[in-house]
């Protein structure tokens, strides 16, 4: 009865696992980059031209700062792309391995909200009325003074860098809880998408992901306003910024070095220009 | 995928030629495939160790917070549970009553037409429906009921459906063509309605292997990832009131989907996501073996 849906499926399963070993074979020299979305921009352009130029294989996958450390870790991948510090737990589940973190550019995480509420007048918050949203105290954009509709929440995945120093900056702890959460997302271009298709959300989101539909507030402070922009992240005003680091392990390949090499070179840092982050090197 | 038959009188017994090599190629085949399942149980419940015989997991809570050391997986399960039920509720009739329409009343040709375009359906990757969900049903969902967004249980549930319908569909349809002939027949010359000889004649003989293919749809819907990952919410929380059906979730495969490349292996988050599979291998093992007793039965005594 069983044995014929039983069979495809085993039948697939010998095809992966030999096409995996097949490419696992024939690439020793390919350069393997996985980790957070927020970087992932940079290091595909960057590898698409370092590829375009030396013929070196890359591979760059998403799937968020937490993914692209244990990949690393687990020699899965040699360059793990992360937009937060390693914390001291994922350090500590690997005690026999160096890790080094290597800042490649700024970017800012930036409260957004959907341009229905930010059209209709809430254009900047303070940290703490943000932190008043997450915590679940105000659940009605009314309270800022917008339209009587009940706020959409949209918190992100535990492990996720974005989220990790959006936390730190508005709650104070980077693994803070959110109780008033109504969706739990993933990458920045899921919630992009959730955040466009509601017209009462906010959310938090890399500078380079703001685009008509999602708008970055200011942050009140005090009677000042801080625009979300590259001059104020540069200056350090803007009080969400954080590196974009990709971290390599110490016995890394030299075609990886190279890479890495080439991120930081005048060259390699346009890219990160050109993804909407500021440079590490200006 | 095109030709499941489930009517253990369709059954034919393989005799070999007396050639060993065949043989035990075949008996070797046979093994591996039983291997394989094993090593899989075998892992899976190695891995889960550390969190059921640690104590302080909380696993029965419905606090979900690996950073502060709470795994309830009370939510997930919850949710997995929910959404299969939604699924079922809505596809089980569905599908029946379109492969009693099929099977009963149209042309040869036309059937072949329905059943063919009904196996593709069923072939189609869980992602497309996923990106469908995203789209245009979740979309639909949260118009429709005045709700803030549409990523919730409901969505999961139709979505998934959807996706199960073609199964239910094409291997009842198998059941109801099945019943021999002669049955129709005779019923017919007693003077029965043709909706009284579906009623009492075709549907019980065919029972038997309808609950099959609900079962094997079951089994679908308890193991699909992907879609309900996108239009779930992921929401690690028990919906408030229990059966808000327009509130977000999470189930057993989305959260696995979600955490399982994050978590560091060995670590305790890890054993606890393994252990959540182990609890779905669980139920779908239960389904198998459910589903096999039934097979086994003569259908035509039933």
């Amino acid at each position: 009865m069983f044995s014929r849906p039983i069979k495809l499926t085993l039948g697939t399963w010998t095809l992966t696992a030999a096409l995996t070993l097949l490419s696992a074979c024939s690439s020793p020299s390919t350069i393997s980059v996985s980790g957070s979305s927020t970087v992932l921009p940079v290091v595909s352009r960057a590898a698409q031209a370092y590829s375009d130029t030396t013929g070196q294989r890359i591979i760059v996958n998403s799937g968020g700062s937490g993914v692209g450390f244990n990949q690393l870790a687990e020699s899965k991948s040699d360059i793990g792309m992360m937009s937060r510090d390693i914390t001291d737990k994922e350090k500590a589940q690997y005690p026999d391995s160096q890790f080094t973190p290597v800042a490649i550019g700024i970017d800012a995480v930036i409260p957004v909200v959907s341009s229905e509420i930010y059209e209709a007048g809430v254009t900047a918050l303070s940290l703490a009325d943000i932190a008043a949203v997450y915590k679940g105290e105000v659940d009605n954009w009314s309270t800022f003074g917008g339209p009587d509709k009940e706020i959409l929440v949209i918190d992100k995945e535990a492990s996720r860098g974005t989220r990790h120093t959006f936390m730190k900056a508005v709650m104070g702890s980077s693994t803070a809880k959110a109780a008033g959460a109504d969706l739990v997302l993933g990458a920045n271009n899921e919630e992009q998408t959730a955040m466009a298709q509601s017209d009462a959300a906010i959310g938090m989101i890399s500078l380079a992901w703001m685009n008509d539909d999602v708008r970055g507030l200011s942050i009140k402070d005090g009677a000042s306003l801080i625009d979300p922009n590259l001059k104020t992240i540069a200056d350090g005003n803007y009080p969400i910024a954080r590196e974009l680091i990709i971290v390599i392990r110490d016995d890394i390949s030299s075609e990886a070095q190279k890479f890495v090499d080439y991120i930081l070179s005048p060259e390699g840092q346009t890219f990160v220009e050109t993804s909407g982050y500021i440079k590490i090197n200006p | 995928m095109n030709q499941i038959s489930l009517n253990p009188r369709l059954r034919t017994d393989i005799t070999f030629p007396k050639w060993n090599g065949l043989k035990s190629y075949a008996v070797g085949s046979a093994l591996f495939s039983s291997t394989i399942i094993m090593l899989i149980l075998g892992t899976l419940l190695i891995q889960s160790h550390p969190a059921l015989f640690a104590s302080d997991l909380n696993l029965l809570s419905e606090v979900w917070d690996p950073a502060g050391g709470q795994y309830g997986i009370i939510p997930m399960i919850f949710g997995t549970l929910i959404i299969m039920s939604i699924a079922m509720i809505i596809a089980l009739p569905l599908g029946v009553l379109s492969a009693i329409y099929i099977a009963e009343t149209r042309s040869d040709r036309l059937k072949h037409i329905l059943k063919s375009s009904l196996e593709v359906l069923a072939g189609i990757p869980s992602i497309v429906y996923g990106l469908i969900g995203v789209a245009y049903l979740s979309i639909w969902v949260a118009e429709g009921f005045e709700l803030q967004t549409g990523r919730v249980i409901l969505t999961a549930g139709l979505l998934l459906a959807l996706m199960i319908l073609p199964t239910i569909m094409t291997l009842s349809e198998d059941a109801i063509s099945s019943v021999p002939r002669a049955y129709r027949e005779n019923a017919a010359s007693l003077g029965l309605y043709h909706y009284e000889i579906i009623k009492d004649i075709v549907l019980p003989a065919a029972k038997a292997d309808i609950a099959g293919a609900a079962l094997l749809a079951l089994g679908r819907a308890l193991g699909e990832t992907m879609a309900v990952m996108l239009v779930i919410g992921s929401l690690d929380r028990l919906p408030s009131p229990l059966f808000n059906v327009l509130a977000s979730s999470q189930t057993i495969t989305s959260k696995l989907g979600r955490e399982i490349a994050e978590s560091a292996f060995g670590s305790t988050h890890f054993s606890v996501l393994v252990l959540m599979s182990l609890i779905l291998v669980a139920f779908t093992l239960i389904l198998t073996i459910a589903a096999q007793k039934l097979f086994t039965k003569d259908p035509h005594n039933a």
